[in-house]
């Protein structure tokens, strides 16, 4: 019996999963929602090597070959047939998306003379989405180049079809409605910097080695992740302490930390599939010692990925996608709550956001080629200052993205921490260039 | 490779300062540094500022959606109940207050800016309103106040000289007078025999009364000095306006009204003199009690 070849491409309408619904409507100035993963090889980038290699990203992944449109009821995305545009590398990453120039695309492919980097719109993908399309794109680049087998180990494979589960929605499968939502959370500390604020993303990027801070983690009984949340979370208690509020009036400090949940739930999809847990001090109870902060962020990471917390906030998110309210309002109407909320909803909750994407392995053939990994996170206005970490051979990029002019504060206590913590530490930025 | 004497983080090569702590970065004399690779490779460029913010962008969708529901809802159900010639005022309103709000909340969020959008936006929807008869009538006196509150609400916040606001409010006044004079009448009545010459008086006496106060001995005005002086060109003017009034209405030249407020006008103003020339007269006059 002859079986048929399914090659599942998605047409015509295409829903937004459950997390991406809020960042068309709250895309603006100083919310740009994107992120930029980049990787500097030791060799000249050729460009229509690299267009050639986008081409066959895009069509291995259909899924990704898409525009976004604005509905009545919501934003979809649909198929995209034009070419994908080639971008030289600009001055600041993470900056707002222009649609219309990069052919619609939410993907839009970076190039400098010997780097190659992809930044993403988050309706998209999430980070490790996007980092799946990256080793492709870097895969096909070497492939094409004749660098030699670029092949990740855990990345997607060119030659297989893309199957149902890549751009499925694994929110809407794992929503149950018979459980309590996950409770709504208050107000937490934001940092006023000073000097003032620009739409120019500026990076301070802190480079470690991994083993050096892979030890003092372990000191702690901590992942290099929770590590580097607890120094976050120690630096903004001090930054909160500087400003001389009364202790029983600071609010609680809180971050928020992407959990990939495709390891939890088992589903590979290449759509948005991320929960933002919160950790937390609370400083009005009085301060606390970096021992004491590794305890709590230890303890409350265990507790925030656990698959009951999870499908609890599962369920109050895709709940309120599927309310009557929000269902059959319109989008004009729709749009302008989101954005009006979402600060309240979103980036009030937390003071800080902290990204990391894990230790990256490079194939053998690409491997003595890459000289450095970045991957940038877009800040907020609430919150101007983001983390997103990533590891490569045997160092960590640390990179502080911000909108902040003058103020580095945050960057320099945190970096000191580590200094001082036995962690030597090299520092780039494009500040003051 | 240096390293940052107060963070104690490894610098890139070649960086003149810290970018953590803003420490320049001193090299002993026989060392020589490369520059590193930027981060990021074209040369910076001013950082970008501007745009609409989300919450700005939000409350704008909002208004204008919200204005699109009313302009249907209002049309609609004023068309559907045979009404629909009264749909005009009410949709051009609501449209005219949507612009105004949102040109406001694309601006600069200053007082100028925001008080000049918020005058010409009434101004337009004054103007609209009248016309939707298509013929103008009541609304170039509406209208017309506009530019006379701008110059004295708004132009002193402005970079404008102050010498040049009195005679620009003077002008406006007067074209303001003109206006309701051929709006109300069809054609210049009492504009020339009544408006202008009181207009006159006020500035002359107005005049007289500021080269007084600030010609005399002393550098120091009083505040009472002021108010009483007020009352002068006030009580006088309007007494010039009783008098040019008499003469356009009766043909003749008289005071019908206004004989009180001149007699005060002209007390006051001996008062003012009699305590300028006699300094006895003004400490009587003056507390010199600190009262704290």
């Amino acid at each position: 019996m002859r079986r048929a070849i399914k090659s599942h491409t998605p047409e015509g309408f295409i829903a937004l999963d459950n997390s991406a619904l809020i960042y068309p409507p709250t895309e603006a100035a100083f919310s740009t929602n994107t992120f930029r993963l980049s990787v500097d090889l030791g060799v000249e980038v050729n460009t229509e090597i690299l267009r050639q290699a986008a081409h066959e990203l895009l069509d291995r992944c259909p899924y990704a070959k898409v525009r976004l449109r604005t509905g009545f009821f919501w934003h979809y995305l649909s198929p995209n047939e034009a070419e994908i545009p080639i971008w030289e590398e600009g001055s600041y990453p993470a900056g707002r998306f222009d649609f219309k120039g990069n052919n619609h695309y939410l993907l839009k492919i970076i190039h400098g003379p010997r780097r190659i980097a992809i930044e993403c719109f988050h309706a998209l993908t999430d980070g490790s989405g996007a980092l799946a399309y990256f080793k492709l794109l870097l895969a096909r680049y070497c492939a094409l180049a004749s660098i030699g087998d670029g092949t990740f180990a855990d990345g997607l494979c060119y030659t297989s079809r893309p199957e149902e589960t890549e751009f499925s929605d694994p929110f809407q499968e794992l929503y149950d409605r018979t459980i309590r939502p996950f409770p709504s959370v208050s107000r937490a500390y934001h940092r006023k910097g000073e000097g003032g604020r620009s739409e120019a993303v500026k990076v301070i990027r802190a480079q470690v080695a991994v083993g050096e801070i892979k030890r003092r983690a372990k000191a702690r009984s901590l992942t290099i992740g929770e590590y580097l949340s607890a120094v976050y979370l120690m630096s903004l208690q001090e930054l909160q302490a500087q400003e001389g509020k009364e202790g029983r009036r600071r609010r609680p400090i809180r971050l928020s930390v992407p959990v990939n949940l495709r390891r939890i739930f088992a589903r590979e999809t290449m759509r948005n599939f991320t929960l933002f847990v919160l950790v937390s001090i609370d400083p009005a109870l009085g301060w606390y010692s970096f021992d004491e902060i590794a305890g709590q962020v230890r303890l409350q990471m265990a507790q925030a990925v656990e698959q009951k917390q999870l499908l609890s906030q599962i369920r109050r998110n895709v709940g309120g996608e599927r309310s009557a309210a929000l269902r059959f309002a319109p989008t004009i109407l729709k749009n302008p709550l989101f954005k009006l909320l979402s600060d309240t909803l979103g980036d009030q909750q937390y003071s800080g956001v902290i990204s990391n994407l894990g230790l990256v392995s490079f194939p053998a053939a690409l491997s003595p080629l890459v000289e450095a990994m970045d991957f940038h996170l877009s800040p907020g206005l609430v919150n101007p200052v983001s983390i997103a970490v990533v590891g490569y051979h045997d160092s960590l990029a640390i990179n502080f993205t911000s909108y902040e002019d003058y103020d580095t504060a945050l960057e320099r206590l945190f970096c000191t921490f580590l200094v001082e913590d036995g962690i030597a530490v090299s520092v780039a930025s494009n500040r003051g260039v | 490779m240096a390293y940052c004497v107060q963070c104690g983080v490894k610098l890139a090569e070649g960086v003149p300062v810290c970018p953590l702590c803003n420490t320049p970065v001193v090299l002993p004399p026989t060392m020589v540094e490369q520059q590193s690779e930027p981060l990021f490779p074209k040369p910076l460029g001013q950082p970008k500022t501007g745009g609409v913010t989300k919450v700005r962008k939000g409350i704008i969708e909002l208004t204008v959606s919200l204005a699109v529901v009313s302009i249907l809802a209002v049309g609609l159900s004023l068309g559907l109940s045979g009404l629909g010639r009264y749909t005009f005022i009410p949709t051009f309103s609501i449209a005219m207050a949507t612009t105004t709000l949102v040109v406001s909340l694309l601006s600069k969020p200053t007082y100028v800016r925001q008080a000049t959008i918020a005058l010409i936006g009434i101004g337009l929807l004054v103007i609209g309103i009248d016309l939707g008869d298509l013929s103008l009538s009541w609304s170039p006196i509406a209208a017309m106040a506009l530019p006379v509150l701008w110059i004295v609400a708004v132009a002193p916040a402005t970079a404008m000289k102050r010498q040049r606001i009195l005679p620009l409010l003077i002008f406006a006044v007067l074209l303001y007078l003109l206006v309701i004079n051929l709006t109300v009448s069809g054609e210049l009545t009492w504009f020339w025999p009544v408006a202008l010459p009181t207009v006159v008086v006020f500035i002359l006496l107005a005049i007289l009364l500021i080269l007084f106060l600030t010609k005399r001995k002393g550098s120091i005005i009083p505040l009472a000095d002021v108010v009483l002086a007020t009352m002068v060109v006030l009580f006088g003017s309007i007494s010039a306006l009783d008098l040019f009034l008499t003469g356009y209405q009766r043909g003749f030249f008289a005071l019908r009204w206004s004989t009180s407020l001149l007699w005060t006008a002209l007390v006051v103003l001996l008062f003012l003199l009699a305590i300028t020339c006699s300094r006895r007269l003004r400490r009587y006059f003056t507390s010199h009690v600190n009262h704290t």
